[in-house]
């Protein structure tokens, strides 16, 4: 019976929001004229029981990090003790369990949905865990490696190049590990090119540049599904009760708040 | 078994997540840190309730005869993915009887995952995609 009144539900919000529809244009914030609109908020859609994946929405497998030897084989080793500490029950605390952001540019996988805002200058996208926020500044010239103020989501500027905005950032903390965790120099820059695929699917594709770490430029993509009518969360890391040990391993502490 | 209709998309959830070929790090942490072959079912009586990042959590007092621990913590996944797996913010409150499906700590300490949970009415969510299915019924 449940099952039924929650699929009522449903209907009865996709009526609604058919009715609303029409009528959105005339107060949704004007789109920036020649500029796609990749404003609202996207995610990854999963899809409902019986109902097979979307195959746009499928990223291929992640392409092997080109780090240079020495980085391959401190990686292995950290992935090799991750793997004993999870065996061991004590997980490697990074930086979420310690309530810090991702950061650039593991937050682009969006394990929560993301919110893009399109306004004069600038395109700003928001990531719903921790509140992350990216200020992507068009038509201004990038800074120079070692003089951009690094920070969790470096400096991004952009521009669009017909359909694609291309975005590209550097100075990225050293304390914020790139993407699957792998070492990154002060030398890293990320391009990315976002673009609509289809109406309503978003794809970044990424490419990483590190010449100190990786042997060549290292690509992959994400892909969004545009998710019509969510209203982001807030995110405020308030009541983290879990702590790391001495060497690492991460705890929960039990008992009444 | 009673399961939500938003319940059942978590499931899916799980599922699809599974397939995923580039999962990242969870968005807080590993759930190494309990044990997800031993599940524990159990009934009891919430102390208190938190809807909080980075998790929600349910303080339940086991009203089981017989039962070893008599306080859990149970660790829930965070409001953000348990609002897309059905959950309100208010639909546990202190005093609620709930019938949980639990991964407890493997240091033995009364803590644990919630794998599933039954209200009082009888609806049963599940705690999203990362943290799994619940193995007993």
């Amino acid at each position: 019976m449940t099952i039924i009144r929650t699929c009522k539900a449903a209907l009865a919000a996709s009526a609604a929001l058919a009715l609303i529809g029409p009528a959105a244009p005339a107060f949704a914030a004007a789109t920036i004229a020649g500029q796609p609109d990749i404003s609202g908020a996207w995610g990854h859609a999963f899809p409902r029981p019986g109902q097979p994946a979307d195959p746009r929405l499928n990223t291929g497998p992640l392409p092997a990090p080109p780090l240079k030897p020495d980085y391959m084989a401190g990686w292995n080793a950290m992935r090799e003790k991750q793997k004993q500490a999870d065996e061991k029950g004590e997980p490697t605390a990074g930086l979420e369990a310690r309530c810090l952001p991702d950061g650039m540019p593991t937050l682009m996988f969006a394990i929560y949905p993301l919110e893009i805002l399109q306004t004069p200058g600038r395109v700003t996208i928001i990531e719903e865990a921790f509140s992350q926020t990216r200020r992507i500044y068009l038509g201004e010239a990038q800074g120079k490696v070692g003089e951009v103020e690094p920070g969790y989501y470096g400096h991004s500027v952009g521009r669009w190049d017909g359909d694609t905005l291309v975005v590209d950032t550097l100075g990225i903390k050293d304390s914020v590990p790139g993407y699957r965790d792998i070492p990154h120099s002060d030398e890293e820059h990320i391009t990315e090119r976002i673009r609509l695929i289809d109406p309503d699917i978003l794809e970044d594709r990424m490419t990483v540049e590190d010449p100190k770490v990786l042997e060549h430029p290292w690509s992959f993509r994400f892909v969004y599904k545009r998710l019509k009518g969510y209203h982001m969360l807030e995110y405020v890391c308030e009541n983290n009760r879990e702590y790391t040990d001495p060497n690492g391993g991460t705890h929960m502490q039990v008992g009444s708040p | 078994m009673k399961i939500s209709g938003k319940g059942r998309i978590g499931v899916a959830l799980a599922a699809a997540a599974g397939l995923a070929t580039a999962a990242p790090a969870l968005a807080h942490h590993s759930f190494a840190m309990y044990d997800n072959d031993h599940q524990l079912k159990l009934t009891g009586t919430v102390s208190h309730f938190q809807w909080t990042n980075p998790h929600v959590y349910i303080e339940l007092e086991n009203g089981d005869a017989g039962a070893k621990v008599k306080h859990w913590t149970i660790e829930c996944a965070n409001p953000g993915i348990l609002d897309r797996v059905g959950w309100k913010f208010n639909m546990i409150k202190v005093g609620d009887k709930l019938t949980v499906v639990i991964a407890p700590l493997r240091t033995g300490e009364p803590g644990a995952l919630l794998k599933q949970v039954t209200l009082p009415d009888g609806r049963v969510f599940t705690n999203g995609a990362p943290a799994g299915k619940a193995l007993i019924q």
